[in-house]
């Protein structure tokens, strides 16, 4: 299939799916403490008989210790490779029988275990995901044989000039920090690691006091509780608290970098740190990123690629996570127009700051950001990652009606006063990939 | 409709096209309000209440199997025109409208078909009628717009094709499966194609194949179903109905040998692809041919996966696609990368393994039973999509009727192993494949 825009327009929707919450007069979920520290999460949708389940760590690669990149992922990719009552392939074997999924993963701040099954197999997706979380043995032959995939994934992932890039500019913007890491690790940091390391990383870290579980679809408050409790009732935290990471301290001075590869178009991305849901000034960041990069009538769209044919993908988002954020500016453009691009980038980013955004612009900015929220919560699994980011992110469950107060009020000023602090395109760090010359 | 750009596209395609292959018999839904307007329009609405949105979708029965050689590419061209505006709704109204009432829209070209959709709140579905109504006949197809569109559909070919490992591969492969059928041409068209179409031909084309009686509008989401179609009505009812559009005649000819490409291009891993050419929905051994895609890759649990990555460790990925849906035959895939050390040649031999064993011997009652509970539940799951749902509607429309979609499971059902295997006989064999190798330069 060839589309009109970019299937990137789907990473953009996943960083404001965290960014734009939604909200409504009826919380979007209960919410209540189990015993053990386990946040429980539970919103019913009874139309479809289907039960989405989120079970989200805090064990994600920011706890990966420095010299052993790549170990929350690891352990998140064994984590359904064997328990104490079966073995990898039965686990995978029940699961599928019933036309479900069970599958694990660790990002950068958290492990997510996601479950989907039909409302009548309930009982056993849930068996499953309590075993993988609490009962993982990590066979040593599938530690090996998960290493080496993942090495070999990490290897093959270099053709991707986007990742590549990615990867490039979180080191520039994010030095020191775990989020300047790749979350993956490289090919030589997983080749160290060992299943000593990935079972005390499960030990300390997958623990119910950092737990939070979302349970959504065709089940009940009270029969929720019920099956939580009787599968993760009995797990307790271990005796030391949980690791803590620091939050990202400023960056470093901005630097270029340019990573050669032989391709016919460059991938170009500007990022530097920004600010999260937390700082008042992330709503009217939010517009003015809009703005700039945020949908087919902002001003790069329309100057790359309607009036210049410059490029296919051209956008700018603000990423938040727990311990930091970013903003980029990125696009992907012919060889020979790079400097082209890169100079639009920076006059535009130069004009927010200098001239208020038009009335037009800041009204369809806010008028998008708020009104499309019920499209980021129109099935279960949307709306099990949108309570887990806002339980994890602290953001509070009415924090969707916050969000549109918060973005309703911000006035073309306040995209000007955040343009200033955050747009000055000497602030950015800038990587672009791809051939040195036409 | 599935054309792989990169084993990893492939595999996301490949559910998709699972999940699409997949229809609610289970979940109660109202009925389906159908109609045909006067003009030829083929109307499908559905209420859906759960959420205050509505996925509004116009399918044009058009896409790259409509083309001639020299100006392949040009009804994905006209995909992204279609958003360059019309005399009522001038450059960039329609992105700037749905978004200003918060709605989302995108739009994709296939071999078979190209498709619009605007998901949006209910409550604006008279916007997206309008706009929708106005852009099937009103389109302004200006020369500057054509030309610098032009330049971003370069950009997205470096990017789908150029500049990726997969989905070049995938290029030379299909054009070497198809001699006369113009499925063998690229959706995105050829880069030569690209840079020459005209804006006359692009008009032509318009006005050739964008006509109510060429079209599906499906809408799924909470509205009263009688409101909405007379509100279709009026405004779709507007639009002229044309000459039936000409019929595409080329019929693949049997494939008389092996064929096989051998691409060097810069990547870290080689990739290995076999095609086959296999029938289409029109023969009954397509349901023997989608249970065994799902047999062979849907899920860890799933032949390709289990015993090429995880057994015997020799693929990074590995699985095999069907497209039900395509309008005409169309290949069944298999693709393999293989883990670092091992060779393309182990990749493919490994993949021939597995088809030979296939015609062998009968797959499971477990391998069976799985793939038909995984086919039903995915039918469930989409459910839950009102988007999905829409688009569901539109591709069983499209190959005959919407109902069929309920005869689908039961037609799943009723595959036995012996008929799986004999597909397999039937269409693996070794003088027909075609295989593509990519072979890495650092």
């Amino acid at each position: 299939m060839t589309r009109h825009r970019p299937s990137c327009v789907l990473l953009v929707v996943l960083a404001l799916l965290l960014a734009v919450p939604a909200g409504a007069a009826k919380p979007i979920a209960h919410r209540e403490v189990l015993p053990n520290g386990i946040v429980l999460l539970v919103a019913e949708r009874p139309a479809v008989p289907i039960v989405v389940v989120r079970a989200f760590a805090h064990a994600g690669g920011v706890l990966d210790p420095p010299d052993r990149a790549g170990l929350a992922n690891l352990t998140g990719a064994l984590l359904t490779r064997g328990t104490t009552k079966h073995t990898g392939p039965e686990l995978d074997s029940a699961i599928e029988f019933v036309g479900g999924s069970l599958s694990t993963a660790a990002g950068r701040d958290g492990m997510t275990a996601s479950l989907a099954v039909l409302k009548k197999d309930v009982g056993l997706g849930l068996d499953l995901l309590a075993e993988v979380l609490l009962t993982p043995t990590f066979p040593p032959e599938e530690v090996k044989r998960k290493t080496a995939q993942i090495q070999a994934a990490i290897k093959r992932s270099e053709e991707d000039p986007g990742t590549v890039a990615g990867r490039a500019l979180a080191k520039l913007v994010f030095p020191g920090h775990p989020y300047g890491v790749p979350v993956e690790g490289t090919v030589e940091s997983v080749g160290k690691l060992t299943r000593d390391d990935v079972v005390a990383f499960h030990a300390a870290n997958v623990r119910p006091d950092t737990t939070i579980i979302a349970v959504v679809g065709a089940i009940g408050v009270d029969d929720a509780r019920r099956e939580i409790q009787a599968r993760f009732g009995g797990w307790k935290p271990p005796a030391e608290p949980p690791a803590t990471t620091p939050s990202a301290s400023a960056g470093a001075a901005p630097r270029n970098e340019a990573i050669e590869k032989e391709l016919t178009q460059a991938t170009i991305v500007l990022g530097r740190q920004a600010i999260r849901q937390t700082d008042p000034d992330y709503f009217p960041l939010s517009v003015a990123s809009y703005v700039l990069g945020g949908g087919s009538a902002s001003r790069l769209y329309s100057r790359v690629r309607e009036e210049g044919g410059l490029a296919y993908a051209v956008y700018s988002y603000v990423s938040p996570a727990r311990y930091g954020a970013s903003f980029s500016v990125s696009a992907q453009t012919r060889t020979a127009a790079v400097p082209k691009v890169i100079e639009i980038m920076r006059e535009e980013m130069t004009r927010m700051m200098r001239e208020p955004v038009t009335d037009r612009e800041l009204r369809l900015a806010k008028d998008y950001l708020i009104g499309s929220f019920p499209l980021r919560l129109d099935t279960s699994s949307k709306v099990a990652d949108f309570v887990v980011a806002v339980e994890e992110q602290g953001l509070g469950l009415d924090y969707a009606d916050r969000y549109k107060e918060r973005v309703a009020k911000v006035t073309a000023a306040d995209v000007q006063r955040v343009a200033g602090k955050y747009f000055a395109p000497d602030a950015f760090n800038r990587v672009v990939v791809g051939a040195p010359k036409p | 409709v599935v054309r792989r750009s990169s084993a990893v596209v492939a595999v996301a395609l490949l559910l998709a096209v699972v999940v699409i292959a997949s229809a609610g018999a289970q979940a109660p839904s109202p009925a389906v309000v159908a109609a045909t307007l006067d003009n030829g329009l083929r109307v499908l609405l559905l209420e859906d209440r759960r959420s205050p949105i509505v996925s509004f979708q116009v399918w044009y029965r058009v896409g790259s199997r409509n083309e001639r050689r020299g100006a392949t590419g040009i009804a994905h061209f006209l995909e992204h025109l279609m958003f360059k505006g019309t005399p009522t709704y001038g450059q960039g109204q329609f992105a700037r409208l749905v978004e200003q009432n918060g709605g989302q829209d995108n739009a994709f070209t296939s071999q078979d078909v190209t498709s619009y959709y605007v998901n949006i709140a209910a409550d604006k579905i008279d916007l997206v009628i309008d706009l929708e109504s106005d852009r099937m006949h009103n389109l302004r197809l200006d020369a500057k717009d054509i030309a610098s569109e032009r330049e971003v559909v370069i950009e997205e070919r470096r990017t789908r094709t150029e500049d990726d490992p997969g989905g070049f591969l995938g290029e030379e492969v299909s054009s070497m499966a198809f001699k006369s059928h113009p499925y063998g041409a690229p959706i995105i068209g050829w880069m030569e194609d690209i840079k020459r179409i005209t804006p006359d031909e692009i008009r032509a084309f318009y006005k050739t194949y964008y006509m109510p009686n060429n079209a599906i509008l499906v809408a799924v989401g909470d509205f009263k179903a009688p409101a909405v179609l007379a509100k279709i009505r009026a405004k779709f009812g507007r639009v002229a109905k044309g000459p039936p559009p000409p019929p595409v005649l080329a019929v693949e000819p049997p494939q008389n040998g092996e064929r096989r490409v051998i691409v060097h291009k810069q990547a870290q891993l080689p990739i290995v692809y076999l095609g086959y050419h296999v029938p289409n929905q029109k023969s009954p051994d397509a349901f023997p041919l989608e249970m065994l895609s799902t047999i062979l890759s849907e899920g860890r649990a799933s032949r390709l996966y289990k015993r090429l990555v995880y057994e015997r460790q020799i693929a990074l990925e590995a699985g095999g696609d069907y497209n039900f849906f395509a309008t005409d035959p169309n290949l069944f895939w298999f693709w393999g990368t293989p883990m670092p050390g091992q060779t393309p040649e182990t990749m493919e031999k490994a993949l021939l393994g597995e088809m030979e064993k296939l015609k062998s011997e009968p797959v499971t009652d477990e391998e069976l039973q799985r793939a038909k509970n995984q086919v039903e539940a995915a039918f469930v799951f989409q459910e839950d999509s009102v988007h999905r749902r829409a688009s569901l509607l539109a591709r069983f429309e499209l190959i005959g009727g919407y109902a069929d979609k309920d005869r689908f499971v039961e037609r799943l059902r009723a595959v036995t192993a012996a008929d799986v295997q004999r597909v397999a006989r039937t269409y693996f064999s070794d003088g027909k494949k075609n295989v593509g190798v990519l072979l890495p330069r650092p």
